[in-house]
Parts: C-alpha cells; sequence; structure tokens
C-alpha cells in the first residue's frame, strides 16, 4: 500500500482527531477512567508488614496482601468485617476461629494462601527476635493453631478485645507467604517474595510514582478501577495545583488551605472533611528537673488556651479534644477538667510553687503547623509568666529525643509538642502512655500503676459499658498527672474527582480496592 | 542654585570622603548605597519603627490583607507583616554581619599566618582550609544545626566556620606575593618584630580585597539565612526573619499571596542592594580595575 499525505490531509486528520478528543471527554481528560490516581506523601520504603513505616507503604500493603477482616470507612464509624476470611468467629475469650476465602493464590508459584501463612505472619510480629515496631498489635498472641488448609485458631494469652479493629486489619494483620519470606532469608524490603492482593505491583518510578495492576489470579471481588497510580509528592501545595491540573484524581489538603478549598473546591470536585485519628498533644515532662513539682505542671495546663489555636492553626476545622481517645466514638471522654484557660491561677500556681520566674524549652517539630501551633502555646505561657524557649528538630533528630537507647536527653525535654496517629479503639490510643513505655513514646514520663492495671483491664473486657469508664478513667489519670494537655484531633481535609467514591481508613490513609466509580 | 553649583558644591562636600564620591558617581551603587542604608537604618531602630510588636499574635485577624491598619497585612497568626519585615532585616544583619566579621576576621589572622609563617605552618593550615572549603555549607549547617540546635548563635558559627576558609585563601595569597616585597625586606634587614611588620606593613595592604569580598558575601549570607528559615532551621520562633515569613507565606500561598510577595521583596532588595554596593566597592578599591577602566 503506498502512504501519501501532504501538509493539508495532515492538518485535517490533526483536527479530526482534535476533535474527537474534545468531544470525548474519557479520552482527553479522564476525570474517572480506568485508573485510579492518588496522590501520597512519601515514597515506599518496605513492603514487609512488620516494618511498616509510612502511609505509602500502608496503602500499597491493602493493594498487595490480605488481612483477615477490613476495616469500613472513617466517616461510617470505620466498622470491621470479614475480607481474606470467609468466616471469623469469637470462639471464646481467648481463641478465635477463621476459613481464608477459598482460591487465594501467592504469586511467583508458589501455591496457595494457607492457614500456616496466617500462623507464620503473625507469630513473626510478635516475636521479640524480630523486634518489629508493630509488635504490640500482637502482644496478646499466645500461638495460631492450624486445623487445616485453609482453617485455624487465633489462641490469645488473655482476652484482647481490641484485636479486631488493632491488629487483624494493620499492619501487622496483613499476611504474607511464609515458603517465600523463608525462601528470602527471613526479611526483604521492597521486592516481596510473593503477594496475594487484588493487585500487583507492576512499576515503581522512584520518588515519583508506583503502579498497580490487577492480580488475575485474585478470587474476590474485583476492584473498580483496573488500574492504581501512586503520586508521590511530599507538598501538600504541590499537590494541591497537581490536583488542579488534572495530575491526579484523590489527594489531601494542607490545614491551612481547607477553608478556601471548601469555599471554592476545584472544578469536578468532592471535598471529604472528617476528623482524623491523629491526635495532638502537649506533654509536660514530668521527668525534667524545672517540673518535678505536680504544681507547676499544673499552672502550665492552666495557661495554655487551646481555643487559639483551634482558631489560629486548624481555622475551627475541629474541636477541642478531651483526651487520646478518638472524639465522636462512645468512649471518648466528656470534657476535659480544666477546660479553659486560667492565667491568674497559674501565676499563683507557680508562686506557690516558687517558680514565678520559670523558662521552659518546647521541643517540636519544624514544620509549619507544629510550629504555629508551638508560637501559638509560646504566647498563651507567656501571658502567665512563663517563659518559653521554641527548639525546633527536623524529624529524624525529634524522635531521637525520647528515646532512651540515645542517652538521658528524656529526662531533660520540658514540653513536647506531639501528635500520633492512633485508631478508633482507645487502648491503641491509650497504650503509648503505659509506664513501659516511659524512654519510647510516653514523653511525659507519666508513671502510673492504676494506669496500667486500668489499660490490663480496658483490652481484656468485652463489656461496652465497662471499657467507656476505663477509658474515661485512664484519660482522667492523664490530665490529673499534669504531664498533659490535650489539645484536638487533626481535621483531615480531602478533595478527589466527584465520579468516585473514596473509602478511607482511621488513619486518614485511603484504601484503593473499596474505591467505588460513582453509579 | 544652578545645576552646576550644585554639583560643585556636592563634590566639595564630599571631597573629604573619595570613596563615597566615587560610590556616588555610579547611579546604580549609589541607588544600592541608598538601599543598604535604609536596611541598616531599619535594623538599627526596628523597635521605633515597627508599627506593632512582631510577635504579638491575634488569630482572629490572621492573612488580613493590606490595608491601613497593617499597610502589609498579617500573617498566619495576625501579627503584623510590615513589623516582622522591619525586625526581620535586624535579624538578617546581624547573622551576615556576625557572620561575615567573624568569618573576615579568622580568615585575616590565619590567613597572614598561614602566607608569612614557616612553611609546615602553611601546609597545614592549608590543608584545613581545603578541607573546610570542601563542605558542602548547607549540607555541614544541616548537620550543625541538628546537634546544637537552631539560634542565631549556631548560625553565626555555621555561617562563619564554612566561609573563613575562603578568605584565609585570599589572605594567604596576597600575603605571599607583598612578603619577598623590598620594603619588607628592608624592614626584615632593619630587625622589625614579625608582629610589627604583619600588622603594620602587610595587614593594610592585603585587607582592600578582603572587604571587597566580605561586602559581596553578605547578600549570600543573608539568602543562606533566609533559606535555612525557610526550612525551619534557621532562627527560633518567634524571632521574625526574612525567610520564615516566606516560610509561613508560602503554606497560605494561594489565598494570601501577599505575605509571600511582601516577605520577598525585602529579600530581593537587600541582596540587589548588597550585591551592586559590593561590586561598586571594587570597582573604587581595586586600582588593577582602575588601570583598566578607559578614560
Amino acid at each position: 500500500m503506498k502512504w501519501n499525505t501532504d501538509r493539508r490531509s495532515f492538518l485535517k486528520l490533526a483536527g479530526a482527531f482534535a476533535a474527537a478528543a474534545a468531544v470525548r471527554p474519557g479520552f482527553a481528560w479522564a476525570a474517572v477512567g480506568d485508573t485510579l490516581r492518588i496522590r501520597m506523601e512519601g515514597d515506599l520504603q518496605t513492603l514487609d508488614p512488620a516494618f511498616m513505616i509510612g502511609g505509602t507503604e500502608d496503602v500499597m500493603m491493602r493493594c498487595l496482601y490480605v488481612s483477615l477482616n477490613r476495616l469500613g470507612d472513617l466517616r461510617d464509624g470505620a466498622p470491621w468485617m470479614p475480607w481474606g476470611a470467609k468466616t471469623l468467629e469469637q470462639r471464646d475469650d481467648k481463641s478465635i476461629a477463621f476459613t481464608l476465602i477459598d482460591g487465594l493464590k501467592w504469586s511467583n508459584g508458589l501455591g496457595p494462601v494457607t492457614a500456616g501463612d496466617v500462623k507464620f505472619s503473625y507469630e513473626r510480629i510478635a516475636d521479640p527476635a524480630v523486634a518489629s515496631p508493630w509488635a504490640y498489635q500482637f502482644e496478646q498472641l499466645d500461638h495460631v493453631e492450624v486445623v487445616d488448609q485453609q482453617s485455624g485458631i487465633i489462641h490469645l494469652k488473655s482476652p484482647y478485645a481490641p484485636i479486631y479493629v488493632v491488629s487483624l486489619p494493620y499492619y501487622g494483620g496483613h499476611i504474607i507467604s511464609k515458603a517465600g519470606t523463608e525462601k528470602a532469608g527471613g526479611k526483604f524490603t521492597t521486592e516481596p517474595p510473593a503477594t496475594c492482593g487484588p493487585y500487583i505491583f507492576s512499576d515503581w518510578q522512584q520518588k515519583q510514582k508506583l503502579t498497580l495492576t490487577p492480580n488475575p489470579d485474585w478470587p474476590g471481588p474485583k476492584p473498580d478501577f483496573q488500574k492504581v497510580e501512586i503520586y508521590i509528592v511530599s507538598d501538600d501545595q504541590a499537590a494541591q495545583l497537581a490536583y488542579e491540573a488534572d495530575s491526579f484524581d484523590y489527594t489531601k489538603v494542607a490545614i491551612a488551605a481547607a477553608k478556601d478549598v471548601k469555599a471554592n473546591p476545584p472544578a469536578d470536585t468532592t471535598v471529604i472533611e472528617a476528623q482524623s485519628t491523629r491526635y495532638q498533644w502537649l506533654t509536660i515532662n514530668m521527668l525534667s528537673p524545672r517540673l518535678q513539682d505536680p504544681r507547676v505542671r499544673q499552672a502550665v495546663q492552666y495557661a495554655v488556651d487551646v481555643s487559639q489555636i483551634l482558631t489560629g492553626v486548624y481555622n475551627d476545622l475541629t474541636a477541642r479534644s478531651t483526651g487520646v481517645v478518638q472524639p465522636g466514638t462512645k468512649y471518648a471522654r466528656k470534657s476535659n477538667t480544666i477546660a479553659a484557660p486560667d492565667y491568674e491561677k497559674a501565676m499563683a500556681l507557680l508562686s506557690e510553687a516558687g517558680a514565678s520566674d520559670l523558662t521552659l524549652t518546647l521541643t517540636v517539630m519544624n514544620d509549619s503547623v507544629r510550629m504555629a501551633v508551638a508560637q501559638i502555646i509560646q504566647a498563651s505561657l507567656e501571658q502567665a509568666g512563663i517563659k518559653v524557649e521554641i527548639q525546633p528538630y527536623d524529624e529524624a533528630a525529634y524522635w531521637g529525643l525520647g528515646d532512651k537507647t540515645q542517652g538521658d536527653t528524656y529526662k531533660n525535654l520540658d514540653l513536647v509538642l506531639m501528635d500520633f496517629a492512633g485508631g478508633v479503639d482507645p487502648s491503641e490510643n491509650l497504650v503509648w502512655s503505659r509506664p513501659e513505655q516511659i524512654g519510647a513514646y510516653n514523653w511525659s514520663g507519666f508513671d502510673s500503676p492504676e494506669f496500667e492495671e486500668k489499660y490490663q483491664q480496658l483490652v481484656a473486657e468485652t463489656d461496652e459499658e465497662k471499657r467507656v469508664a476505663l477509658a474515661n478513667r485512664m484519660e482522667d489519670l492523664m490530665e490529673e498527672s499534669g504531664g498533659f494537655v490535650f489539645i484536638c484531633h487533626e481535621p483531615l481535609v480531602v478533595v478527589h474527582r466527584t465520579g468516585m467514591q473514596p473509602l478511607i481508613y482511621p488513619d486518614g490513609h485511603p484504601n484503593p480496592v473499596f474505591f467505588k466509580k460513582s453509579a | 542654585m544652578s545645576f552646576v553649583a550644585e554639583a560643585v558644591q556636592t563634590r566639595r562636600g564630599w571631597g573629604h570622603f573619595p570613596l563615597l564620591r566615587a560610590l556616588a558617581s555610579n547611579p546604580v551603587t549609589l541607588a544600592a548605597l541608598v538601599i543598604v542604608i535604609v536596611f541598616l537604618m531599619m535594623a538599627a531602630f526596628a523597635p521605633w519603627l515597627a508599627p506593632y510588636p512582631p510577635t504579638k499574635i491575634d488569630v482572629l485577624h490572621k492573612l488580613q490583607p493590606p490595608s491601613a491598619e497593617h499597610w502589609f497585612g498579617t500573617d498566619h497568626l495576625g501579627r503584623d507583616l510590615l513589623s516582622r519585615i522591619i525586625h526581620g532585616a535586624r535579624t538578617a544583619l546581624t547573622i551576615a554581619i556576625g557572620s561575615v566579621a567573624v568569618a573576615g576576621s579568622v580568615g585575616l589572622l590565619l590567613g597572614l599566618i598561614a602566607g608569612y609563617g614557616p612553611r609546615w605552618l602553611d601546609g597545614v593550615l592549608v590543608l584545613v582550609f581545603d578541607s573546610l572549603n570542601s563542605l558542602p555549607m548547607i549540607m555541614f549547617a544541616l548537620a550543625i544545626i541538628t546537634v546544637l540546635g537552631t539560634g542565631t548563635g549556631t548560625l553565626i558559627f555555621v555561617i562563619a566556620a564554612t566561609s573563613f576558609p575562603s578568605y584565609a585563601r585570599l589572605i594567604r595569597a596576597q600575603t605571599l606575593a607583598l612578603k619577598n616585597s623590598d620594603y619588607i625586606l628592608a624592614e626584615r634587614l632593619m630587625d622589625a618584630h614579625p608582629l610589627r611588620i604583619l600588622l603594620v606593613h602587610l595587614l593594610p595592604n592585603v585587607v582592600g580585597p578582603l572587604i571587597i569580598l566580605l561586602s559581596m558575601d553578605i547578600p549570600v549570607v543573608i539568602m543562606v539565612e533566609a533559606g535555612l528559615s525557610f526550612l525551619g532551621l534557621g532562627v527560633r520562633p518567634p524571632t521574625p526573619s526574612w525567610g520564615s515569613i516566606l516560610y509561613d507565606g508560602y503554606t497560605s500561598i494561594r489565598s494570601a499571596p501577599f505575605v509571600v510577595i511582601f516577605g520577598g521583596l525585602p529579600l530581593v532588595l537587600a541582596t540587589l542592594g548588597f550585591t551592586f554596593l559590593g561590586e561598586g566597592l571594587r570597582d573604587s578599591l581595586d586600582p588593577r580595575l582602575k588601570l583598566r577602566r578607559p578614560a
């Protein structure tokens, strides 16, 4: 065949293509096609559930592995439901029976997913020799009994009610291949020996993009999106611009921009506003020589005006927290004991303690939101005559400060602005204030035997009313110690294309497997 | 008064300040000089010039656009932006002049010692200069700040520690070139004390190029300070700094772009002012350039 073309016909052809593209939005500007494009903040570092680090790993693992159960959207209270298990039954206080769904298969020819793999995965996380930072999720695990290829029984050392929302659906609950992991020498990073989830890991452009495509062997319900692209953009502002330029379909928005986004959302966009499980508080370290007198600590509690923080930094998108427990749940305390600032009382307490000329250091991570909060705390404490020097640190140095394995700095910190990503069960947020966490994550030096006793009761208790009373009492103890000023659970603001319905976990990260195309 | 008479009077008035006259003869340098003087005045008289305390938080009036009450608007915590910019000049110039002065003094002293001292000492010092010069300033700064924490003192230390070797190298080269001059040899023959030779004869002859280099480095240091503050590693909050104003403004750049615009303006002007003034000084003080200049 002879192919002839000239400038005129070329222009006609190009014009026809352009017109076709313009009249068929799905071709040129697909708002919601078969590819789901979501934005995350950091690059992938590991796909080993035992050593999960950041949000991107969290999202990737939900696509590549299965867990026995999963959580629903945080806006619906994140109810749990079976996922990789077709049955998941509580036999008694200390045993849970499960049966895996039919047809689950490992990649790389490693055969079916078995109850033995579940046993291997859970016992590996719990094994102190593995030193997983998520070992606490399986702290109460005694062992997993393999009944047959697809069934098993999880045996606990003592009753552990939160297992369904704290352990099984999260990082530690992802099932990995026993044969594959052992073949890889017991550990792996970004190249898992085998996966079994709804997607497979197709491509990785470091610090730019991760691509997931459907797993042809996946026996469960097919995800709505044929392909998932995860774009790595660390900065929220840049991400918002990229979203507006149609670079992706889903992104978290900076808190500072939330008000404007809500007032003037980008075209074809739905704004989700929710209260995340990331809770923020001011740590008052009772190990510090300057803060050992409870009256001084209480003076600090009376001198912090949290309402200024909520207005100044969070644009009143969130309310003050009454503790670390997730607001809106039945476990949340009704109110704070010290609900409003009282500078005169703070000054009186300082005078009584002989600490009228008090200077404290406020340690903070050096990002814009935290620095703004710190400056409001500084200005607020100044009104009670407490001088505050803000000491910002970058993330890596910051986390080493409270770590007792890195020296005695943890005993000399005065005030620290802290925030953790929590969960929906109160135990998951209260766990970090246990005495054993001093020198790890309990930077207040809060050492209460009653708190520990109540914690043990809380995780073993199944009666809801009793659990509520226990959680409330534990937060009372925290506040009474003078070691904490509860600030808020940070707002989560997300934008996405109107043609889809996202599913967001309580930790604020999306689960692409359950994103739905709108009808 | 006629224009000519005015010019004559000006020339007479500046007759005692030949350097100033030389600087004023170039309109760009003159403009730069005015800018630098304005910033120096801002830094010196900040508490009197600023309409509000620079750290006074007023969250109910955050990100207010420019108005009669707040000429440059307010920042993300409701602080008056103009007041923070005026006080920011004090921060920027304290760090810039402080670190350049420390680095210049250390560089001058070590450069003279290296150039005039024994060869083994010269070798050791040159090794030290080259080792320090090989450290990338920002990476070194990040490491030191991580250990010592942020603050004005830390910034001056970091910037001085990374910049003095280039000054020392310059002074060493100048000293080496001059130490075998006839007048130095004559002093030696007359048994002059080495300290006298260094301070009375060498120092006045080598210091000119150093002053030029220092003045040219001031804008660089201002930018470094702003850069570190932008990364949250500069001066401690709530101390106003141009870099931290930009950092704070960046988070609301879409809703309140005036914060970044007004925050960036002094940085641009100060950089241009000090750079052009430095070039003017170089043109005036460097005799080689004068010789090359067409009549």
